[in-house]
């Protein structure tokens, strides 16, 4: 870090894997957000860029649990004491603060919501989510009115989010976008995020779960094993 | 002349209930249309977009003719005052400002009609992603008229 001398200290926050997160899942609900409702062959690629939310949550949850030190939840859970020392202003950590932890699980959770229930959904056109012949017609409707509905509260959370960058841009002079690029922040002080150089080891093997269960879950797996695939091609009838 | 006008809406009323029967009948005709178009969509979408492998000319084309015949069956005469509110199979899903808005519900069903066709003609070809582009153009014709004159479910 011979290279940053003038820097008051450069520390590494984000992981290379949370930031790839992080980006691909803008993409990924951007792509979801801009064919969801134009109709026609798009909705199959709304399908198609849920899938890919679908799998980078997986992912998240895993490196939730195996990532570098400010990837974990047990870092940043925003238990009660956390958010008390924060607002008192005696929290002193690098990571997600208390109040930016309940909205990434708000984030997560409501997203984790539109990807299970677009499993279930259907359009009353073409669009069969891998999951919907688990579930009757009416109870799939139900569940597609909940996948709009929540939509709505993401939308929100979506826009907490950028004014809260805003306010940290505008008030607090500080860049946030910048080191979900880089990684990378200054600090007076901070801890490396990982101490074992098992990191890319443990990414290839997260990647390859998340990767597998959203082939599988999208491919309508777990349902086939219950009951026929009603999207079978039906026998030709002799009349 | 008032009265002249009350036996022309007389008439006007009992041809109509002639053509297309009660409230309930109508919604559950047209109901069992949707669902009949909808049997053909499924067929035409699995053979062309979900497994191509299993594609048959024959059973797609007759699914698209199930479906423009239906489209060209004058569903609108299924549509009289008051259907909004009936139940047929089930609760109609129409919106009451369907009664208000009858020029554009023309214009949008006239639509659906002329891509359906479309999807019968490219059928006839036989040539998959013919039918996959106009089958979506056709989603986007249902589409359309759900967006404005369908109750989403809550």
């Amino acid at each position: 870090m011979s290279l940053n001398e003038k820097e008051p200290e450069v520390i590494q926050v984000w992981d290379l894997p949370l930031r790839l997160f992080h980006w691909l899942l803008v993409f990924g609900v951007l792509g979801a957000y801009v064919t969801a409702d134009y109709g026609g062959r798009l909705i199959d690629w709304h399908g198609r860029f849920g899938a890919l939310v679908l799998g980078l949550l997986v992912f998240r949850v895993i490196w939730g649990f195996t990532g570098t030190l400010h990837a974990r939840f047990a870092s940043f859970v925003p238990t009660p004491a956390r958010i008390v020392s924060y607002l008192n202003g005696d929290w002193r950590g690098q990571g997600h603060t208390p109040i930016g932890a309940v909205a990434v699980f708000a984030l997560l959770g409501a997203l984790l919501f539109l990807a299970f229930t677009g499993l279930f959904a259907n359009d009353d056109i073409a669009f069969q989510g891998p999951w919907l012949h688990l579930v009757a017609k009416p109870v799939s409707d139900s569940i597609s009115g909940w996948h709009g509905k929540a939509f709505g509260i993401l939308k929100v959370l979506i826009l907490l989010h950028l004014a809260a960058i805003g306010f940290y841009r505008l008030f607090r002079k500080r860049n946030l976008v910048k080191p979900m690029l880089t990684g990378n922040k200054s600090s007076s002080g901070g801890s490396l995020i990982s101490d074992s150089d098992a990191v890319l080891q443990r990414f290839l093997i997260a990647i390859a779960i998340s990767g597998a269960v959203t082939w599988i879950v999208y491919s309508g797996v777990p349902g086939h094993l219950f009951s026929a695939p009603v999207d079978a091609p039906a026998p030709a009838a002799a009349w | 002349m008032k009265i002249k006008f009350i036996f022309a809406l007389a008439a006007a009323a009992t041809a109509t209930a002639a053509i297309a029967g009660p409230v309930e009948d109508q919604i559950k005709v047209r109901q069992s249309a949707y669902a009949f178009m909808g049997w053909n969509a499924g067929k035409i979408k699995s053979q062309v977009d979900d497994h191509p492998e299993t594609f048959n000319k024959e059973q797609v084309l007759a699914a698209a003719n199930a479906i423009a015949a239906i489209a060209n069956s004058g569903l609108g005469s299924l549509y009289g005052p008051g259907t909004d509110k009936g139940v047929g199979w089930k609760p109609s899903h129409l919106k009451p400002e369907f009664f208000d808005r009858q020029e554009e519900a023309r214009e949008i069903a006239t639509a659906f009609n002329q891509e359906a066709n479309k999807l019968a003609e490219a059928a006839e070809t036989g040539d998959i992603d013919a039918i996959k582009e106009q089958f979506g153009k056709v989603g986007k014709a249902c589409k359309s008229c759900h967006d404005n004159f369908r109750i989403r479910d809550k």
